[in-house]
C-alpha cells in the first residue's frame, strides 16, 4: 500500500539516485554519492534550499553581435534580433537545468513542471521580454503559494498575451483564460467521477471577473520596460454569479481602482481566485498532476486514495493554505515516492534524457558571459534534439502542455517509431563525439578515461592485473539505470555486445596491450571500439529512457 | 578522415526489428546503399547476395587444408595440425583437402556449388579485429578511411541533391537486411539519410507480433517492466519495412531440415530465416548473417583429438548452415536467385602457438556458394614455403583482393554496370571470374612485375599452371622461380633473373 508517510530509511545510492533523478533532470554521480547516507528530508532540504532565484541573467549568444556575452534584457527592445534573443532565453534556461557547478536543485524541474501547467509559449508570446518576466514568474513562484501564483499567471503579460486576457473587455468579452483557469490551472474539467466541475455560464462569469487587463510596450521597438495594465474603463463593473458548483458564489463587481492602483481589478481577481481554490476538485487535481510528474503517471486506486486524497487534504488546509514547498517536500519524502514500483515507473522526457544525459556524463556547461559560442554550441544542440523529440521547451504544441503529461498513455506518448531512432542518435552522439563545443572539448564520453579510473595501477600491466569485463560493464552501468540488469542482460551486454561473441579473456589481452602502449592508436582503438559498443548499446536501451 | 566522423554515419536509423529471436535490421529506402543498389540492375533482376560474416578471424589453414605440403603444414603447427586421414578429399581437386567437419561443404563442392577463393586478403593487412573488419566491411585500403560506407560515397556523388529528392519508390522491400545485434558497417549509409529516413513517416510501417526483442528481457513486473516491453515494442516498429518482412516471413516457408535448437547453431537460424524471407518473395537484395567465435588464440582443437574442438564445431555448424540452406532455396525453386559468400576479417597465422591456438594473421580462403557459381577453384594453395612475416609469425600472402571478389559480384551477379562498381570500389579490381568461364584470354599482364605478384595478373593472383597467359605489349614480366603454365602468348617481355625454368604444358 501506498503512504504519504516519511519514508525513514536513510538513501542509499539506488534511493538517493532515484529521487536526484525525479526531482532535478538527472544526477551525478558525484551528487549520488553526497546524497547517500542523508535521510529523504535532509536531500529534499537540500534540493530545495539550493535553489537559486537571482542566477546570472540571459546573455547575447551571437558572437557577431556588438552586445555578445552581455545581458540584453534591460536593452531597448529589437524586433529584429526578437526570434534569437527569444530562443537565448530557453538556451539560458536549458544552461540552468543542466548547470554541475553548482549545488543540485529541485527548482529548475518544478518550474519547468509549473511552465507546462501554466503554459505559454515563444512562438505566441513572442517578446522575449514578455518571455523572460513570464519564466521569472514561473521560476520563483515555483516553490511559493499556489494562490498568489494563479494571481500573478492571471496578470503575466505573456500569459495575458497567450489565452487573449488582453483582448477581454467589458462588452466585447475573450472568454479564453476564463476557460483554461478553471479546465487547466485550478479545478480541472471534471472531477474523478466524471462531473463537469463548473459549467459554461462560469466559463462567461469568469471571463467578466478578468475584463480590463493588459500589457504595455508589446513588441515595442526602443522600449526599455513592459508592464501589465488594468484599466477601469475597460473592466465589467457587474456583479457576477457562479453556478452551484462554485456553491452559487457572486464576485461583487467593482467599478474604479483607487488612483494609481488596479485595485478594482485585483480585488475581483482575488474573490476569483479563492472562489476557484474553494473548489472540492482543486487540490486533488493539482496534487494528482504533480505525482504524475514526479512519482508515477498511472494513479492506482490505491495512489489516489492514500496519497493524491491526504496529499489534497493538506495542500487546501488552512494551516497550510496552498503553500507549494510543504506539500512538493512530503510528496518527495514519502514512502510512496520512495516505493520499489515506482521505480523506472516513467519514460524519461526529452528534458530528462538530453540535459540528464549531459550531467550524468559530466559534459560542464560553458560560462555564457565568456563562452558564448561554446555556450551556443553546447545549449543549441540540446535545445534541437529536444525539440526534434518532440519537447519543444517553451513552445508546447498547445495550452494543454505537452501530450505526455495529459493524454492517455501519458509518458510513453513520449516514444513513437520516429523519436526511438532519434533518441537513439542522441546518445550515439555521446559516444561518437562528433559536436565540438569549443577547441579542446568534444561533446560526449571518454570510454577510455571512464574505463581507465576503474583500473588500479594502470601503468603497472606487469604488476597489477586487468580490470575485467564484469569489472567495465559493473562500472560503466553503476547507477546508470532506473532499474537492475538481469544476470542474462548482464552477460548479454558482455558477450555479445562488447565482446561479439569473443571470449572475454581477450578484453584482458586487449586492455592489458593498451596499458603498456597507451599511445599506440591500434591498442588504443581495440578496447575504445568495445567500449563504444557496449555503451551505444546500453544507453539505446529500452531501460535507458526510463527513470 | 577522422575515423569519428566515419563512424557517425553507423548509428541512428538501424533499429531491431525481431524474427524468431534474432534481431533484424532492415535498411529502408532512404539508405545510401539502398539507393546505390538501386542504380544497378539488381533491382530489375530477383539475384540475392547472402553475405556471411565469420567473426573473430577464421583460421584458413585448417580450413583449407594443402594437402601437397602436409610436412610444411604439420612444421607450422603440429599441435594443432589435422591428421591426413582425416581430412576430407575433394573430387578433382587432390592438392586441396576441407577440415573433417565439413562434410556439407564437401559436398557443395564436389556438386559445384561451392567455390573456395584461396588466400583473399587486401595490402598491408591490418590485425585490429575493429579495423580488418571495417576494412572488409566498407571495401577501401588499409590506410583509407571515408565519411561513409562505399556505398554512401557512391550516393553522394551520384545523387547531389540527395535526400531533397528522395525517395521515389522504385521498390517496396528493404534492399538489405542484417540479422544479428550490431549494425555491420558494410549496410552503412551515411548519417545524412538515415535522420532523413527517420524523420520520413512513410517509410514507418507498423509490424505486429514478432516475438519479444533483444536484448534478454529482464521481465520486470509493474509499470517498469511495462514501459520496457513498450519501447522495445516501438523499436521493433520503427524499422521501414518492418510490415514487408513480416508478410514475408509468414508466406514463406523453409522445406529443409535446419538442426534443431539443441545445436545452437545460430548461423542456421538466421539463414533459416533468410530462406523463408527469400521464399516469402521479399525483393530484398543483400542479407548480412554472421556467427562469432572464430577467434581461436587457444584451444581450438581438443586436447587429445584434433578433429574436434572449438574450431571444429565452428566449421561444422558453418558448414551444415550452409549446406541445408543450399538445399533448402533447391526445395523451394529459390537457389537460382542466390548466391552467398563467407568473410572473415583477417585468417589466422600459419604457425599455430603454445595455445593450440592460433593468432591473426592475413589471407584465408573465402567461399562463395550457390548453383550460380563457375568454379570449384579459384586461385591456388598457399605456398606454405614462402611466407611473410616477422618476429616469429607466418604469415599466409594475398592471391585475390577481397575487393575483387565484391566487383565480380557487383558485375556479374547484379548486374552492375563496370564504371558504376569501379566508383564503388574507388578503383578498378580485375575480376577472378568468379561467375565467368576461365579464357585463354583470361590471363593477362596489367602491369610489369614478378610472376609471382598478383598485382601483375587481371586475375589478381599469379596464373595457375592449367591456364594460358598473354603478357601485353609494354609489360615485363620478372621470372625469379621455377613456373609452369600452360602456354604464354608473350607480346611483352620476359626478365629471367637468374637460371629459372618457364615450362609450359601445352
Amino acid at each position: 500500500m501506498l503512504s504519504l508517510t516519511p519514508y525513514a530509511q536513510s538513501l542509499t545510492a539506488t534511493t538517493a539516485a532515484h529521487l536526484l533523478r525525479r526531482a532535478t533532470f538527472g544526477p551525478t554521480q558525484a551528487e549520488i554519492t553526497a546524497f547517500t547516507g542523508l535521510t529523504a528530508q535532509q536531500a529534499v532540504q537540500q534540493l530545495i534550499s539550493n535553489a537559486n532565484y537571482a542566477p546570472p541573467p540571459p546573455v547575447d549568444l551571437d558572437e557577431n553581435s556588438p552586445t555578445a556575452g552581455q545581458p540584453y534584457i534591460n536593452l531597448p527592445f529589437n524586433n529584429d534580433r526578437n526570434f534569437f534573443l527569444g530562443h537565448y532565453l530557453r538556451l539560458w534556461w536549458l544552461g540552468l537545468m543542466t548547470a554541475q557547478a553548482t549545488p543540485p536543485t529541485l527548482l529548475e524541474k518544478l518550474a519547468l513542471f509549473w511552465q507546462n501547467h501554466f503554459v505559454t509559449t515563444r512562438t505566441i508570446v513572442e517578446d522575449y521580454r514578455f518571455l523572460y518576466r513570464y519564466i521569472q514568474l514561473v521560476r520563483n513562484s515555483a516553490l511559493g503559494n499556489f494562490r498568489t501564483f494563479v494571481k500573478d499567471i492571471t496578470k503575466d503579460p505573456a500569459m495575458l498575451r497567450f489565452l487573449n486576457g488582453d483582448e477581454n473587455q467589458v462588452g466585447k468579452p475573450n472568454e479564453n483564460y476564463g476557460r483554461e483557469l478553471q479546465e487547466l490551472f485550478t479545478v480541472g474539467v471534471v472531477d474523478p467521477d466524471g462531473n463537469k466541475n463548473y459549467t459554461e455560464d462560469d466559463v462567461k462569469a469568469a471571463a467578466k471577473v478578468l475584463t480590463g487587463w493588459g500589457h504595455t510596450n508589446f513588441n515595442a521597438n526602443g522600449s526599455t520596460t513592459i508592464g501589465t495594465t488594468f484599466t477601469d474603463g475597460l473592466h465589467d463593473s457587474t456583479n457576477k454569479t457562479f453556478s452551484v458548483h462554485y456553491n452559487n458564489t457572486v464576485i461583487t463587481g467593482r467599478a474604479v481602482s483607487s488612483p494609481g492602483t488596479m485595485s478594482a481589478g485585483e480585488a475581483e481577481l482575488a474573490d476569483l481566485v479563492a472562489m476557484l481554490l474553494a473548489h472540492s476538485s482543486c487540490g486533488p487535481f493539482i496534487c494528482r498532476k504533480l505525482y504524475r510528474w514526479y512519482v508515477n503517471q498511472n494513479i492506482t486506486a490505491d495512489a489516489e486514495i492514500n496519497v493524491i486524497v491526504p496529499l489534497a487534504a493538506f495542500f487546501v488546509s488552512p494551516a497550510n493554505d496552498f503553500a507549494i514547498e510543504p506539500v512538493v517536500t512530503k510528496l518527495l519524502t514519502s514512502q510512496a515516492f520512495f516505493d520499489a514500483a515506482n521505480a523506472g515507473a516513467i519514460v524519461k522526457s526529452p528534458a530528462d534524457l538530453v540535459v540528464g544525459a549531459m550531467r550524468f556524463f559530466n559534459q560542464p556547461v560553458p560560462d555564457a558571459p565568456t563562452e558564448y559560442k561554446a555556450f551556443l554550441n553546447y545549449t543549441d544542440f540540446m535545445y534541437y534534439q529536444m525539440n526534434t523529440m518532440q519537447m519543444g521547451l517553451v513552445d508546447q504544441p498547445s495550452v494543454f502542455g505537452h501530450e505526455a503529461y495529459y493524454q492517455t498513455g501519458f509518458s510513453k506518448l513520449w516514444i513513437n517509431t520516429t523519436t526511438v531512432g532519434i533518441r537513439g542518435s542522441l546518445t550515439d552522439a555521446f559516444i561518437w563525439r562528433w559536436l565540438e563545443i569549443k577547441p579542446g572539448y568534444t561533446m560526449g564520453i571518454d570510454l577510455l578515461a571512464w574505463a581507465t579510473s576503474l583500473q588500479p595501477n594502470f601503468a603497472d600491466p606487469a604488476g597489477t592485473p586487468s580490470i575485467t569485463c564484469e569489472q567495465i560493464l559493473a562500472g560503466f552501468t553503476k547507477n546508470l539505470f532506473a532499474v537492475d540488469l538481469t544476470l542474462s542482460q548482464q552477460d548479454f551486454l558482455i558477450d555479445t555486445i562488447m565482446m561479439q561473441g569473443i571470449p572475454r579473456l581477450s578484453w584482458t589481452f586487449e586492455w592489458n596491450n593498451y596499458r603498456r602502449t597507451p599511445g599506440d592508436g591500434g591498442s588504443r582503438y581495440s578496447v575504445l571500439w568495445r567500449l563504444q559498443n557496449l555503451t551505444k548499446f546500453m544507453l539505446r536501451m529500452a531501460e535507458y529512457h526510463i527513470f | 578522415m577522422k575515423r569519428r566522423d566515419f563512424l557517425t554515419t553507423a548509428s541512428a536509423s538501424l533499429l531491431p526489428v525481431m524474427l524468431d529471436g534474432f534481431g533484424l535490421r532492415a535498411m529502408n529506402r532512404q539508405s545510401a546503399l539502398v539507393q546505390s543498389l538501386l542504380q544497378t540492375s539488381a533491382v530489375n533482376t530477383d539475384r540475392v547476395l547472402v553475405m556471411v560474416y565469420l567473426n573473430g578471424g577464421n583460421d584458413g589453414l585448417n580450413t583449407v587444408i594443402p594437402l601437397d605440403q602436409l610436412s610444411a603444414y604439420n612444421a607450422l603447427r603440429s599441435n594443432i595440425a589435422i591428421p591426413q586421414n582425416k581430412i576430407l578429399a575433394l573430387d578433382g581437386t587432390p592438392a586441396t583437402g576441407f577440415h573433417p567437419a565439413m562434410t556439407g561443404m564437401r559436398n557443395l563442392y564436389n556438386d559445384g556449388k561451392l567455390t573456395v577463393l584461396h588466400s583473399v586478403a587486401y595490402p598491408n593487412p591490418d590485425q585490429s579485429h575493429a579495423r580488418s573488419t571495417d576494412i572488409w566491411m566498407t571495401g577501401v585500403d588499409s590506410n583509407q578511411f571515408s565519411t561513409s560506407g562505399w556505398a554512401g560515397r557512391y550516393l553522394d556523388n551520384r545523387f547531389p541533391n540527395y535526400p531533397a529528392d528522395y525517395p521515389n519508390a522504385q521498390m517496396n522491400d528493404p534492399l538489405a537486411i542484417q540479422i544479428g545485434y550490431i549494425t555491420s558497417s558494410a549496410l552503412l549509409g551515411s548519417q545524412q539519410s538515415m535522420a532523413i529516413a527517420l524523420n520520413d513517416p512513410e517509410s514507418f510501417y507498423s509490424l505486429v507480433g514478432s516475438g519479444d526483442p533483444a536484448p534478454p528481457g529482464g521481465g520486470l513486473p509493474g509499470d517498469a517492466g511495462g514501459l520496457i516491453t513498450f519501447i522495445r515494442k516501438q523499436q521493433t516498429l520503427a524499422v521501414g519495412y518492418a510490415d514487408r518482412i513480416k508478410t514475408a516471413a509468414d508466406a514463406g516457408r523453409n522445406m529443409a531440415m535446419y538442426p534443431v535448437a539443441t545445436a545452437k547453431n545460430y548461423l542456421a537460424d538466421q539463414l533459416k530465416i533468410v530462406a523463408r524471407l527469400i521464399h516469402g518473395g521479399l525483393q530484398t537484395k543483400v542479407y548480412f548473417v554472421s556467427l562469432n567465435g572464430f577467434d581461436t588464440h587457444s584451444a581450438q582443437v581438443d586436447y587429445s583429438d584434433t578433429t574436434i574442438g572449438e574450431h571444429a564445431s565452428l566449421l561444422g555448424k558453418v558448414s551444415t548452415a550452409l549446406a541445408t540452406f543450399q538445399q533448402d532455396l533447391e526445395l523451394q525453386g529459390t537457389h537460382n536467385r542466390v548466391i552467398g559468400m563467407t568473410f572473415s576479417e583477417f585468417g589466422r597465422r600459419a604457425n599455430s602457438n603454445n595455445s593450440k591456438g592460433t593468432d591473426h594473421g592475413v589471407a584465408a580462403p573465402m567461399f562463395v556458394f550457390g548453383s550460380g557459381v563457375k568454379h570449384r577453384t579459384i586461385g591456388q594453395n598457399p605456398d606454405l614455403a614462402n611466407l611473410t612475416g616477422q618476429y616469429g609469425n607466418k604469415d599466409i600472402g594475398m592471391q585475390t583482393d577481397f575487393r575483387q571478389v565484391y566487383g565480380d559480384i557487383l558485375n556479374d551477379w547484379f548486374g552492375t554496370a563496370p564504371a558504376i562498381t569501379d566508383a564503388l570500389l574507388f578503383r578498378n579490381f580485375p575480376s577472378v571470374s568468379l561467375f565467368r568461364d576461365f579464357t585463354p584470354t583470361n590471363v593477362e599482364s596489367i602491369a610489369s612485375g614478378r610472376w609471382q605478384d598478383a598485382a601483375t595478373w587481371n586475375v589478381g593472383r599469379a596464373p595457375l599452371p592449367t591456364e594460358p597467359v598473354r603478357i601485353k605489349a609494354g609489360h615485363t614480366v620478372i621470372i625469379d622461380h621455377d613456373i609452369i603454365t600452360r602456354n604464354i602468348r608473350l607480346e611483352g617481355k620476359l626478365n629471367y633473373t637468374g637460371s629459372y625454368k618457364l615450362q609450359m604444358t601445352n
